[in-house]
């Protein structure tokens, strides 16, 4: 099996560990990726702001390098990820559109790689080809599975699952062995870039999220957007002197435990050093 | 905003904005019927991040309160999260719609709603204009010292934090073969956009 890999930024600068531990996971299940060639930033958050067209040519530069490939893409970021699906679905819906992205990025784009969230395509494989693949079960463990927006949401283009209640995530957590906790706000927004932007609005809205993890018993937060990850681990303590609270759950992405539980040591994967929430506590619960 | 306005004078004299968001954005806010059920949902707005609820910005561009609703926070502060649109009885995209408004606003030069969220977009542009992909450490430095009262605020996420966020965060722009690609992209576009 061989598929375009699309990382986007987040990937390739901070967020090391989500890069690591989805070739991993790929890896355990022989999958093969193939990077796309000089890929560009899919322009999320600002493109689509800028304008329509911009905000659908900017991904379709990357996206038709895959097409003319013949591959179908994987994009673990949620927000490329969305941003991708978008240009298939314009281009699918308007021949002019077609025509103006293909002028744009100066080569034809037809739409016909399928685009991946890392959601879905892990889930294909089914809950039981990979609780085979499990070496190390996460027996005990209490995964709240925050799914956050851009995977679900709007149901038009993210077509994954529930939009109001996803349960793929944590249909995979459990076949790793862990107990995946029925929880709310799994689908509440983290409040996104407007981190940049606004950080007290985007800390309430983070902190909401953090406090029913919490309430539900979440020994880890698990997601599976960069940003969900960013604003979750690297605000909490942000959201403990805000709100004077005393919360210490390690967010970490789902493919970190997936590939963990399939056999990859938590150095391979970042999970070890690659968050700003305390992973030590985690690793010694699963170990 | 008046609170004297007579409304169907106010229909009938800006109807016309609702049809050129309707162009622009594919999305028919005349459909809308305010049950208010975006605004419910709506984690931004019940976080206090905006200044006029989502049904309300539905409700102004019926009425064609162009130049109010492009001066509302709330245009700027939608992250796109697409849960209204998730909910909407009427099916209308919300997102796409405040986008849009946002795009007619940035043409007019309107960006006091929320100019920190102008400014953000604008640097984030420029970045990976110049770069082809975003560069963190640059673009983080550049929005300190361009937005408006925003400086500090990144100091309390605590130093075990910052100490993990500056050393993941790479120290120098990202290396491609061709980093001009989304310049040239963004050229077309206009070219493209011109024609119309």
């Amino acid at each position: 099996m061989r598929y375009a890999y699309y990382p986007g930024c987040s990937l390739h600068s901070m967020e090391t560990s989500y890069d690591l531990s989805v070739k991993a996971v790929c890896k355990h299940l022989g999958v093969e990726l193939w990077e796309i060639p000089d890929w560009v930033c899919c322009g999320a958050s600002s493109g689509h702001s800028m304008g329509h067209l911009v905000g659908l040519a900017i991904p379709a530069k990357s996206l038709v390098k895959a097409e003319k490939e013949g591959l179908d893409v994987l994009a673990p970021c949620a927000a490329c990820w969305q941003r991708m699906v978008w240009v298939n679905h314009e281009i699918n819906k308007s021949p002019e559109m077609k025509d103006k992205i293909s002028r744009a990025i100066e080569e034809e784009i037809n739409g016909t790689s399928k685009i991946f969230s890392i959601i879905d395509f892990l889930a294909a494989f089914g809950m039981d080809k990979i609780a085979q693949a499990v070496k190390k079960p996460l027996k005990g463990l209490k995964v709240a599975s925050y799914y956050g927006c851009y995977y679900v949401k709007p149901p038009k283009v993210a077509h994954v699952d529930d939009a109001e209640n996803p349960h793929l995530m944590d249909d995979m957590m459990k076949a790793l062995g862990a107990e995946a906790l029925d929880w709310p706000f799994k689908t509440e927004c983290c409040g996104a870039s407007m981190i940049f932007q606004d950080v007290d609005t985007t800390v309430s809205m983070s902190k909401k999220v953090v406090e029913m993890a919490y309430k539900a018993g979440a020994d880890v937060i698990v997601t599976a957007c960069p940003v969900c990850e960013m604003n979750l681990d690297m605000r909490m303590e942000q959201i403990n002197k805000k709100f004077k609270t005393n919360y210490k759950i390690p967010v970490v992405y789902f493919t970190e435990l997936m590939a963990y539980a399939m056999g990859s040591v938590p150095q391979e994967i970042g999970l070890d050093s690659g968050h700003c929430t305390d992973t030590q506590l985690l690793l010694a619960k699963i170990s | 905003m008046s609170s004297m306005l007579n409304l169907s004078a106010q229909q009938r004299e800006h109807g016309d904005f609702a049809d050129r968001v309707f162009e622009e954005s594919g999305e028919d806010v005349r459909k809308c019927y305010q049950c208010g059920k975006c605004s419910a949902g709506c984690s931004v707005h019940i976080c206090g991040g905006m200044d006029v609820s989502p049904n309300r910005v539905m409700r102004m561009v019926q009425l064609g309160m162009e130049d109010e609703v492009m001066r509302t926070r709330t245009i700027w502060a939608c992250v796109l999260c697409s849960t209204c649109t998730a909910r909407c009885p009427r099916d209308i995209d919300i997102p796409r719609v405040m986008d849009t408004i946002r795009i007619m606003a940035k043409k007019r030069g309107i960006t006091e709603g929320f100019n920190n969220a102008n400014v953000f977009h604008d640097i984030f542009m420029n970045s990976i204009i110049k770069y082809g992909r975003v560069y963190e450490a640059g673009l983080f430095v550049t929005l300190k010292l361009k937005q408006s009262g925003t400086m500090f605020d990144d100091l309390s996420i605590g130093i075990p934090a910052m100490i993990s966020a500056v050393f993941r965060m790479p120290k120098f722009p990202p290396k491609m073969k061709n980093s001009d690609q989304i310049r040239r992209v963004v050229e077309n576009c206009k070219k493209i956009e011109g024609e119309n």
